[in-house]
């Protein structure tokens, strides 16, 4: 069962880089390969594990997933965002929408087998498109924690009223 | 130029604008319509205290497997990402590979490992959700004779083992005709899959908090004397966007509560069809009281003591449109639901408790724009 | 046990017309090389066939017999 090695030389990630349309803009800030390099050359279980375990939290956080496309202004930008979908791009959209200085917002995945999602930002003189984004991100955040705390009181009002 | 006049919107008007219209060939009003300029003088700006006076929970079950709650005040952008999460994002342990020693069932290996990979999986929360790391597999690691790479350690992989053999039952009784009471383990269940723990598993998974299928009654293949099966799996940890065996829930899922306005009066036989237009309980009847039958204008005059229609609880409603194919009905009620009450139901597969999913979606999606938050500045920088 | 001594024929095999260099007793060694062995579709017992042997169980007479399973371990994907 041992795994099947490719004879020609391969560049994983690179390989899908070379039909991209837009040649002008920088390449894609999608990890290459997984910079992952750290010797484990001692397997044993228990002493191999807080190095692992440090790793596993670094890692994430290496990677740029956002950036400003080519083209951009002040007022006026497109940003994308790697790995997310419908999921952050809907949800920010409504978010920023909501923002008064804020003229304009839309997201797209332009193409469904590129795990990428572009949000488009065009503001008044009031503030900037990174500004808007960065005060749509945060309200998302707010949102989030006055929704636990609802849900966790509402939960525990519920038992109560249940076991009584 | 003098300042601009705020306008504030009447309750009337907010409510319209809040009910998705339902007739009986379409639906209107389907697109929320408070954000900023939209309305001119209104003013429809992001503002968290508004958010938080305006949002409610109400739970209506909480089981560990099954959930039910509305979020009532929240828009179906925020909505639909919690859903979405709870599907997708939420991390879960089950079965990933399968290492076949033998299989001489009729079962064959492709089909028996799909199998396997869908039966969910409980065990210790501690272990599960925060000793448990995510398996990433490693380049360039070395692989033992069996292409296992060594890679696998206590916190990432979890072992399992499923030995079975068939045999016959020599206590059966004369003539029995059942396999289950002519052979033993003719059946192989959930049950039979035994848990190896590794390393500091046995801290985190013993007793009852071993892991152990959800359902131990699931059946796995059937089998007849001197057929075996014999494999060894690792479970990793991986999400749903990845596979549905990974999803955290059976369903999560949302619908709009459903709002039922009758706008004339239906009375008396009438009233009775009407309810009959819906599920048990959505529609009641009451008697027309003197006080309406007395107020001029309301519909009821003269009709005290005849029963008239009421919605007693929408939220029963299924909104099959019944009543708007009877011309009677027509025009005296209007269907439609409300855009800012989700109910919610969440269906967990036993891994976490149903709350506890939706609890960790909104957690999820709050580290997921807290990172980008970084990520815009490290972008600017 | 047999099957693990199996080899792949060559284009040149002795059994497709046969060639000075490779006489055919080579392929086959001795009997119990030739022993293909299945297992019986009804008692589920080994049964040994010779080549050219009826295919029949010896034990119980059955006529459908199963070809043996590999021993090596198979990995899956539980997907």
């Amino acid at each position: 069962m041992a795994p099947r090695s490719k004879t020609k030389t391969e560049t994983p990630q690179g390989a899908g880089d070379e039909d991209a349309p837009m040649s002008d803009a920088p390449t894609s800030h999608q990890p290459t390969t997984e910079e992952v390099d750290e010797s484990m050359a001692d397997p044993d279980e228990d002493e191999a594990v807080p190095e692992a375990e440090n790793e596993e939290d670094m890692l994430p956080e290496e990677v740029q997933r956002v950036r400003i496309l080519p083209g951009s202004t002040e007022h006026a930008a497109s940003f994308e965002f790697l790995e997310e979908g419908h999921t952050l791009g809907n949800a920010l959209r409504f978010i920023i929408n909501r923002n008064p200085d804020v003229e304009l917002c839309a997201y797209a995945i332009p193409h469904p087998s590129e795990p990428k999602m572009n949000v488009r930002i065009q503001t008044f003189e009031g503030t900037t498109a990174i500004e808007a984004l960065t005060k749509g991100l945060r309200d998302l955040q707010d949102i989030c924690d006055v929704v636990t705390d609802k849900f966790v009181d509402a939960r525990q009002e519920f038992a109560s009223g249940v076991t009584a | 130029m003098s300042r601009r006049r705020v306008v504030i919107p009447s309750e009337e008007e907010l409510e319209r604008r809040n009910t998705v219209g339902i007739q009986a060939e379409h639906i209107s009003n389907v697109q929320a319509t408070d954000f900023p300029r939209h309305y001119p003088g209104e003013d429809n700006s992001w503002n968290i205290n508004k958010f938080r006076n305006g949002f409610r929970v109400q739970f209506h079950k909480n089981d560990p497997l099954e959930a039910s709650f509305s979020l009532i005040g929240i828009h179906a952008a925020v909505a639909n990402a919690f859903r979405r999460i709870m599907i997708a994002d939420i991390p879960t342990l089950a079965i990933e590979t399968v290492f076949i020693e033998n299989n001489t069932s009729v079962i064959q290996d492709e089909v028996l490992s799909h199998r396997l990979g869908l039966i969910p999986f409980k065990g210790g929360r501690e272990g599960l959700h925060s000793f448990l790391k995510w398996y990433k597999r490693k380049p360039n690691t070395a692989t033992d004779n069996l292409g296992v790479s060594d890679d696998h350690f206590d916190y990432n992989t979890v072992l399992l083992r499923l030995q079975v053999k068939c045999t016959h039952n020599e206590d059966a009784a004369e003539g029995e005709r059942d396999p289950r009471k002519l052979y033993h383990h003719a059946h192989v269940y959930a049950r039979d899959i035994e848990f190896v723990p590794v390393g500091r598993q046995a801290r985190y998974f013993s007793g009852a908090d071993a892991i152990v299928p959800v359902n131990p009654d699931i059946l796995i293949a059937k089998m007849r004397p001197e057929q075996e099966i014999d494999l060894s799996m690792h479970m990793y940890k991986g999400v749903g966007s990845d596979h549905a065996k990974f999803s955290p829930v059976a369903t999560a899922s949302y619908r709009l509560l459903p709002a039922i306005k009758i706008v004339e009066p239906i009375l008396g036989v009438d009233a009775e069809k009407f309810a009959k237009c819906f599920p048990k309980g959505v529609i009641g009847l009451r008697k027309v009281t003197r006080q309406e039958a007395a107020k001029q204008g309301s519909g009821y005059e003269g009709h005290e003591g005849e029963l008239k229609a009421v919605v007693e609880d929408p939220m029963k409603d299924t909104v099959s449109r019944e009543c708007l194919r009877h011309d009677e009905f027509n025009k005296k009620v209007k269907l439609g639901r409300k855009m800012d009450h989700f109910i919610f139901s969440v269906e967990s597969t036993g891994q976490w408790e149903s709350d506890a999913i939706f609890l960790e979606s909104v957690a999820h999606l709050k580290a997921k724009c807290k990172t980008f938050e970084q990520q815009v500045i490290n972008m600017v920088r | 046990m047999s099957r693990e001594s199996y080899q792949v024929p060559t284009g040149n095999s002795p059994t497709f017309g046969g060639s000075a260099a490779f006489p055919a007793r080579e392929f086959i060694p001795d009997s119990s090389a030739s022993t293909m062995f299945y297992i019986c579709g009804d008692c589920a017992v080994r049964v040994p066939l010779e080549k050219g042997a009826p295919i029949r169980c010896q034990k119980c007479g059955a006529r459908v017999l199963y070809k043996e399973r590999t021993k090596r371990m198979v990995q899956f994907e539980a997907r």
